[in-house]
């Protein structure tokens, strides 16, 4: 195994690729992406008072004037917490996809009393999220909570556009969410491929299940012209900052690993992705505090020889796991013994999407 | 722990909780054993679960959902819906479940409430009244899901079940249900100095304030709260809660 000289990805990546010096392509990519996307510290002031007089202005007569996302976990919160010092009028919008942990619904009601944030939430039919989450366990991708995640911006547009808002202000970020491997994360944004996914392995109509076709999307941000801002890339987001932040003003609390306030990420990261596909999250997101300077390089190795999560813990929602999805230990077994496949396996629009980057990268306005 | 028990009620159809407003237009709120998981880590005192289309639908209680419930859960469980014999009964306590909550069969045939009692115990039976107030104020109990009149009246009903060995009495207050506009105090009243044993205060509940007055000045043993444990808000957002010891004991000690 081949380990990046200024990172901690490594060849677990099966498109990892390295130069002379033996730094890693991601590292390259974190770069590129940072230059393009993290406001330079000389222009913060001046761009986000912008953005803020923006949001204001498109708001103006309307009991809300953005959307941001709630799911308990730090980033999701600190925009919370960011969008109220701005000044903005934010409505919060939550999906419930039957995992949330008692700490991820806590943390969202103590924020949202503490900030005076109004909640709107959608809970997916359980039924018919049970089943499209089976039917990507048995597509045997690393990319499982795909379902989620495209449900999430699904929502995030949906809300906007009947609200009449123009902003979707979300977490992701640069500093903690650059480096990502393609097979690893593909395709929150891709109807056709969850819909391909779910219509070879599923069985239930999804017709509570929030989703977005490419035509939905262009509608979105060309004709409804709704921008997804990335806040925290417009301040100096550090995350420890942040997170002492909201434990001393919000009385929110930590929950572990990156998106564990959700228990099937939290399986999902900690327990199938090591097994069956050979891959530690951590790399990806220790690497990146690593190459926003938030953590050094022997810290985030030596961070790594700790188990991912306490082995009593993952056996316990190990079990939980195949008793809320409904299956038994051997249909479970089954499942994690197929054998892998990426989404290039199934129907996808990553060719489009490549394209629409293109586009929107040399028009940024319009996704921020 | 406080003197007197909140109580999260929770309405389960099919295999999915929702929240109703008057007894009509449920709102689905989620899956059931994950509502659980949060309630237990939030301490909850006992959990009242109740299957509103087992009676209606006429096929009984879901004995294998009230399993994979009861496993899940840390405190007490009253399980009610479509309970029409003693068999029935058994096979519910036997399932992990604490108690049981009869109202169709026991205003079909008051017996049950003795037969059931005897076997079990009163400790294990809770008779469930829903009360419609009429014109001049005037209280009627409901049957069907708050769609039949039966001409009974509350107090008098209540003792009727407390003297044939009911353990508790759940009572529900139809037109506040889901509302969250405070409890109807002098139903409670009415119905918890008319009988011995405890009454839930049910229907209405809107903040924790509401729970002391129930407590005070209705005299109820035990409150349960629907809405205002899953709604968050003026969206009325899924958002599950439950006071802090700390908060409750505020109104309740
Ligand atoms: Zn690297």
């Amino acid at each position: 195994m081949t380990v990046c000289t200024r990172c901690i990805m490594d060849t677990t990546d099966p498109d990892i690729s390295f130069d002379a010096a033996g730094v890693c392509n991601h590292c390259h990519r974190y770069e590129e992406v940072a230059r393009q996307r993290i406001i330079p510290a000389g222009q913060r002031q001046e761009r986000l008072a912008q953005l803020v007089a923006e949001v204001k202005r498109a708001g103006e007569g309307k009991p809300y004037d953005c959307v941001i996302g709630v799911s308990g976990g730090v980033d999701s919160t600190y925009v919370a917490w960011v969008v109220k010092d701005l000044g903005l009028r934010p409505l919060a919008v939550h999906l419930d996809n039957g995992w949330n942990s008692e700490l991820a619904v806590a943390n969202i009601e103590k924020t949202l009393n503490k900030l005076g944030i109004d909640l709107y939430t959608h809970v997916i039919d359980w039924e018919e999220f049970q089943n499209l989450q089976i039917s990507f366990l048995k597509a045997s991708t690393p990319d499982g909570e795909v379902p989620t995640d495209h449900a999430i911006f699904a929502l995030l547009y949906k809300i906007a556009a009947k609200q009449g808002l123009k902003h979707v202000i979300t977490g992701t970020n640069v500093i903690s969410e650059a480096i990502l491997p393609e097979k690893w994360g593909y395709g929150y944004f891709d109807w056709s491929y969850v819909k391909d996914v779910h219509r070879r392995f599923g069985s239930a109509r999804l017709s509570t299940y929030p989703h977005f076709s490419l035509l939905h999307l262009f509608y979105y941000v060309f004709l409804r012209r709704i921008r997804m801002v990335s806040v925290l890339n417009f301040i100096d987001y550090n995350k420890n900052q942040a997170m002492d932040i909201l434990k001393n003003e919000l009385g929110w609390v930590y929950y572990g690993g990156k998106h564990y306030e959700s228990i099937y990420t939290r399986f999902y990261q900690a327990y199938l992705l090591p097994r069956k596909f050979d891959i530690d999250k951590r790399k990806a997101h220790y690497s990146n505090l690593v190459l926003s300077g938030q953590m050094t390089r022997p810290d985030a190795l030596d961070a790594m020889k700790a188990p991912v999560y306490p082995a009593n813990l993952l056996e316990e929602d190990r079990q939980y796991v195949i008793k809320k999805l409904n299956l038994d230990g051997q249909q479970f077994e089954e499942i994690m013994s197929l054998p892998r496949k990426t989404f290039l396996d199934y129907k996808n629009n990553r060719n489009v999407f490549a394209f629409a980057k293109r586009l929107v990268n040399s028009s940024r306005r319009l996704i921020g | 722990m406080l003197k007197t028990r909140v109580i999260p009620a929770l309405l389960l159809r099919g295999a999915g909780l929702v929240k109703t407003t008057a007894f009509k237009s449920p709102v689905y709120v989620g899956d059931p054993i994950n509502a659980i998981r949060i309630f237990n880590e939030k301490e909850v005192d006992e959990l009242v679960l109740l299957d509103i289309a087992a009676s209606r639908t006429g096929r009984g209680p879901a004995f294998s959902t009230i399993e994979s419930i009861a496993s899940e859960c840390f405190m007490p469980v009253a399980y009610g819906g479509g309970i029409s014999s003693v068999e029935q009964v058994r096979r519910i306590l036997g399932l992990g479940v604490e108690k049981v909550v009869i109202n169709a069969a026991a205003l079909a045939d008051p017996q049950i409430v003795r037969a059931t009692a005897d076997e079990f115990g009163s400790q294990a039976i809770v008779v469930s009244i829903d009360v419609k107030r009429k014109l001049l104020g005037r209280y009627e109990v409901y049957g069907d899901s708050g769609t039949r009149s039966t001409g009974h009246e509350p107090a008098a009903y209540a003792r009727m079940m407390a003297d044939l060995g009911a353990g508790e009495i759940l009572l529900t207050a139809i037109d506040r249900d889901g509302t969250m506009k405070g409890y109807d105090i002098e139903l409670v009243s009415k119905v918890a100095s008319a009988v011995s044993i405890p009454v839930i205060a049910s229907g209405g509940a809107g903040t924790i304030a509401d729970f002391g007055v129930a407590s005070k000045h209705g005299g109820a043993a035990a409150v349960a709260a629907g809405a205002m444990f899953v709604f968050h808000g003026p969206h009325r957002a899924v958002l599950i809660t439950y006071p802090s010891h700390a908060e409750l004991s505020a109104v309740l000690s």
